[in-house]
């Protein structure tokens, strides 16, 4: 289940870890709530080349370009070259 | 209830007058300058006043990976690689409003851990290598720094943000991988390695027993090894990078297979060169990044005028992404992107931007002459570089961000010196400069003004109107002073008087060599200054004086750990001058094994961390193929010996000559008991209060050293023009810069003397018994190293500046003198003109530093008491300002006992 939440929407400016502003309105919003406007941003949680680790919590394993290496949920893709959406 | 030492001395009659030169009034006084900046700065200030430091993998994550795929490179290789692919993979992040754009990483206030350098501090508990960092005396700094508690400080974990060292936030989601990444690292980061061989060092174990008893304050080979020390924009400015990758190509066909006569590292300039345009690749790509990234936002913006400057931002982004700067705009761009890049490169403070006010006058002159840019957008510029660099954070343990840095990062600009040619280099940009300092006062850049008699009287003027708005800046420095040191000690590396006079400050107070360099633009020639010298502030970190000398009275042991830290001396110190005699024993033993260790910490860095992106903006690198880890700088003898607490000692022994040796009213063995038993006083840890005043008596105390306290307190003191202690002052400095010039570096060059504190006099006082100057244990030192301690300089500034120059500053990479005003005492022009003169006068005496607390010490008491309003409130610690909230406990009481002078 995707969290729709601000810190995962690319209508969401982060500020700092906590908070950060809604593009759409420009109001200041907490990073965890609910973003009425969610656009997803590109994270390795979303990209085919990321597989979840079940046993270690917050890690994976990235198989850009055929090796594989150490990778994580939450990070952000933006510049991924390999990103590739599911 | 026991009594307070302030209750004691009324009680006696005792008094140290913490208010010099008449009463402050009552009532609370604000500042008198209060100024605004531009309404689209102070929305973006609104920002960052809101925005917690914070941290994330994404730097780290990406460098550790390509790092480890090339395990069959040669190291620079390896490590331009692991950059350019690192900075390639920063997320860009832009906020509306901004003109100038870019950011350490993808917060506000972003900085990220760096566990090539260093990972022990943050990992978990259970590991090995923490476990190891604790036996290293890493941790003690640590028990006694305080960070504060407020502003963007993140100090306890709260929701999904767990905090780190006290001051920033990690979001919970990313705690595996930081652990997973510092794994990745154990054994090979410059930390682990350096030490590995740094225990082959004879006398390894007084260097442990050193630091775990805090004698000194931090490692230098991987905490901060770069910084305190001038940036150099020129050659992107001059060539823009794809210039810069095009003489990097050539000169790679020019010495491909040759040595060139240098067997030793002359082929390395081969692959030193291939580094260099592969870490510009990724600076490349990092703006190239930013560049998309505005055009993305531009697309789908509805306000016609911010998409307007979305769309000329990614333009400007796109320009220099390649070539040199065309307008004023333009190069401020540049050289906020690479100064961004250096920090963001290795662990570091202190990178000043220098004397940007002359580095971009060519393109303010033509700007301004070609009706491109008016000075008012010029003034919004300044304002917006005020807040980037004040969001520039510095990812380490609570040690160094707190006991030493005060969270601050050290991002100096320098106003004022001479040109090439000896006149005033003071321009009309420079005004700016500094009027920007007081339109979006700001703890960074902090203003660093070099004083010549030929500076412009309205320069002046301008100067101390700012010094009123409380900003703590500008702090002037001796320009003449300045030269004279680097001709001194540089000169056998080829500084000649016009070179030196392009110095800069680097850091809070480092004098660092820079040179002048010739750029055109639009056919004209300009002679811009830039930083030409290696780190500074590096090599052996702070030594506390007053510990050293405790480490004598108790025959080399630590009573507060009951380390042994020397060999015993067994000496009964018949004379005074026997005493000063091992005190400089065990201070060249001290020195001797911690430059020998951090020489291996520091060699074991430039093999496998060396600087190439911030080598290639430093003369001569470019030019001789050699980085920085092989002399490619023009100045190499940078490496340092610095010391802490200055002024407590000499007080000290000054109390101890007096008492015991001359008036013989004590024996030796009575006042080491009184420091012992801390003069019948509860320490300053248990009570939780760390100035002289506030200190408590033990609840079942008896009088017993009541009446030899306050013959210790009224004993003479440094700052009163009294000889007594001045001599001791003057044979200290005469012998402490001599000695620390026979200290050899890694580089083979001599060490020299630097006297400042950062905020080290808290944490290291922290760790000190009582004194004989009547200090108590746990109480902070005299800060800087030329302040008086507080309540103790009765006779005013006068007899302060006669003291503090009995010595020959020329002699020192610096000296530090805080003077705390209150705002009542300078209001008016009258008062401005006080103020100027008391510098002058200061200056002409051959101080080489002052600077000024404009503050009323009520308001920073109120501030204590309630800090939630006051998120604004700077202060000056020591060469820096910072946010009073986020400033520790140890340092906000010392501020707060500093001597207020009422009058000048």
């Amino acid at each position: 289940m995707e969290d729709k939440i601000y810190r995962n929407s690319l209508n969401y400016i982060p500020v700092d870890v906590a908070k950060g502003i809604d593009r759409a309105t420009g109001a200041s919003v907490n990073a965890d709530d609910l973003d009425p406007n969610y656009e997803r941003m590109q994270k390795c949680m979303h990209c085919k080349n990321f597989t979840l680790n079940k046993e270690k919590i917050g890690l994976g394993i990235c198989t850009m370009m055929g090796k594989e290496h150490l990778a994580y949920p939450d990070m952000v893709a933006i510049t991924c070259e390999g990103y590739d959406e599911k | 209830m026991a009594k307070s030492f302030k209750e004691m001395l009324a009680e006696s009659g005792q008094e140290l007058e913490f208010q010099s030169g008449g009463k402050a009034p009552d009532k609370l006084t604000p500042r008198e300058n209060i100024w605004e900046s531009h309404p689209r700065i102070e929305k973006l200030k609104e920002i960052y006043m809101d925005s917690l430091s914070s941290t994330n993998n994404e730097f780290p994550y990406w460098y550790t990976r390509e790092y480890f795929q090339n395990d069959n490179e040669i190291p620079v290789i390896r490590r331009a690689k692991a950059l350019k692919t690192a900075f390639s993979h920063l997320t860009p992040l832009i906020y509306p409003g901004e003109l100038m754009t870019m950011r350490k990483g993808s917060f506000f206030r972003a900085s990220f851990p760096m566990p090539w350098l260093s990972e022990g501090f943050y990992m978990a508990n259970e590991s090995s290598f923490y476990k190891e960092a604790l036996k290293r005396g890493s941790a003690s700094v640590d028990e006694h720094s305080t960070m504060g508690a407020g502003g963007g400080n993140v100090p306890k974990s709260f929701g999904k943000v767990m905090s780190i060292a006290g001051k920033f936030g990690m979001r919970q989601e990313e705690i595996p991988v930081l652990l997973e990444l510092a794994k990745k690292w154990e054994g090979k980061s410059v930390d682990d390695l350096g030490n590995k061989y740094e225990q082959m060092v004879p006398d390894y174990d007084v260097k442990e027993a050193i630091m775990r008893s805090v004698v000194c304050m931090f490692d230098s080979g991987f905490t901060l090894p770069q910084g305190r020390e001038v940036a150099n924009y020129y050659f992107p400015l001059e060539y823009g990078f794809e210039g810069i990758k095009k003489i990097a190509r050539e000169k790679k066909n020019e010495v491909a297979g040759k040595a060139d006569g240098d067997g030793m590292v002359g082929m390395n300039r081969l692959y030193n060169y291939e580094a260099v345009i592969i870490a510009i690749e990724g600076i490349q790509k990092w703006i190239n990044n930013y560049a998309e990234h505005a055009l993305w936002l531009a697309n789908r913006e509805k306000d016609a005028t911010q998409k307007k400057e979305y769309e000329a931002m990614a333009e400007r982004l796109l320009w220099i992404e390649n070539n040199q700067p065309r307008t004023f705009i333009e190069a401020f761009q540049m050289i906020e992107t690479i100064h961004l890049a250096i920090v963001n490169e290795d662990a570091i403070s202190g990178l000043s931007p220098g004397r940007i006010g002359q580095v971009l006058y060519p393109w303010f002159e033509q700007d301004m002459a070609a009706g491109r840019i008016t000075e008012d957008e010029v003034l919004e510029l300044l304002e917006q570089d005020r807040l980037i660099k004040t969001s520039i954070d510095c990812f380490a343990s609570v040690g160094v961000v707190g006991g030493v840095l005060s969270g601050n990062t050290f991002n100096t600009t320098s106003i004022g010196g001479v040109n090439k040619h000896g006149q005033t280099a003071v321009n009309a940009l420079e005004y700016l400069v500094l009027k920007a300092g007081g339109t979006n006062a700001m703890p960074q850049p902090t203003l660093a003004l070099h004083y010549d008699e030929t500076m412009p009287a309205d320069f002046l003027s301008l100067a101390a109107d700012v010094i009123k708005t409380g900003s703590g800046y500008p702090a002037f420095m001796n320009n003449d002073v300045a030269q004279e040191f680097l001709i001194n000690h540089y000169g056998h590396e080829g500084m000649t008087v016009e070179e030196s006079r392009a110095w800069s400050i680097g850091g809070c107070l480092e004098t660092s060599p820079c040179c002048w360099k010739p750029l055109h633009l639009n056919g004209k020639e300009y002679s811009i200054p830039g930083g030409a010298g290696q780190p500074t502030s590096v090599g052996v970190h702070f030594i506390a004086m007053p510990k050293v000398l405790e480490l004598v009275l108790f025959n080399g042991v630590d009573k507060r750990s009951g380390i042994k830290v020397f060999e015993p001396h067994n000496k009964k110190f018949e004379t005074y001058e026997e005493l000063v005699e091992q005190f400089k024993a065990y201070w060249s033993k001290a020195v001797d094994v911690l430059a020998l260790t951090n020489n291996i910490q520091h060699d074991v860095w430039r093999k496998i961390n060396m600087g190439i992106f911030h080598s290639l903006t430093k003369p001569d690198c470019l030019e001789s193929g050699h980085l920085i880890n092989e002399l490619g700088y023009r100045y190499n003898a940078t490496f340092n010996v610095e010391s802490a607490g200055n002024v407590t000692c000499i007080n000290t022994l000054a109390a101890l000559k007096k008492l015991v040796y001359d008036d013989k009213k004590y024996t030796f063995g009575e006042m080491v008991d009184a420091i012992e038993n801390n003069f019948g006083f509860k320490t300053a840890h248990e009570i939780g209060k760390f100035s002289l005043m506030d200190q408590e008596k033990k609840d079942d105390a008896t009088k017993k050293y009541d009446k030899m306290h306050f013959d210790c307190l009224n004993a003479p003191k440094y700052g009163n023009d009294d000889l007594y202690a001045d001599e001791i002052l003057l044979d200290w400095e005469n012998w402490f810069c001599a000695h620390s010039e026979t200290v050899e570096s890694l580089y083979g060059e001599p060490m020299y003397s630097c006297q400042i504190s950062v905020s080290t006099h808290g944490a290291m006082g922290s760790a000190t018994l009582a004194t004989f100057d009547g200090r108590l244990q746990g109480t902070t030192f005299a800060d800087g190293s030329l302040s008086a301690y507080p309540g103790t300089d009765k006779n005013g500034p006068v007899a302060l500046m006669n003291s503090a120059t009995i010595w020959d500053h020329s002699m020192s990479q610096n000296s530090q003198l805080n003077i705390k005003i209150h705002p009542s005492a300078i209001q008016g022009p009258e008062g401005s003109k006080k103020l100027l003169e008391l510098i002058k006068a200061y200056m002409r005496k051959g101080g080489f530093h002052i600077q000024f607390n404009v503050v009323d010490s009520k308001v920073l008491k109120d501030a204590q008491a309630n800090p939630q309003n006051y998120r604004d409130l700077m202060v000056r610690v020591a060469g820096f300002t910072q946010y009073w909230v986020e400033i520790g406990k140890q340092v906000q009481d010392e501020l707060i006992a500093r001597t207020e002078y009422e009058s000048v």
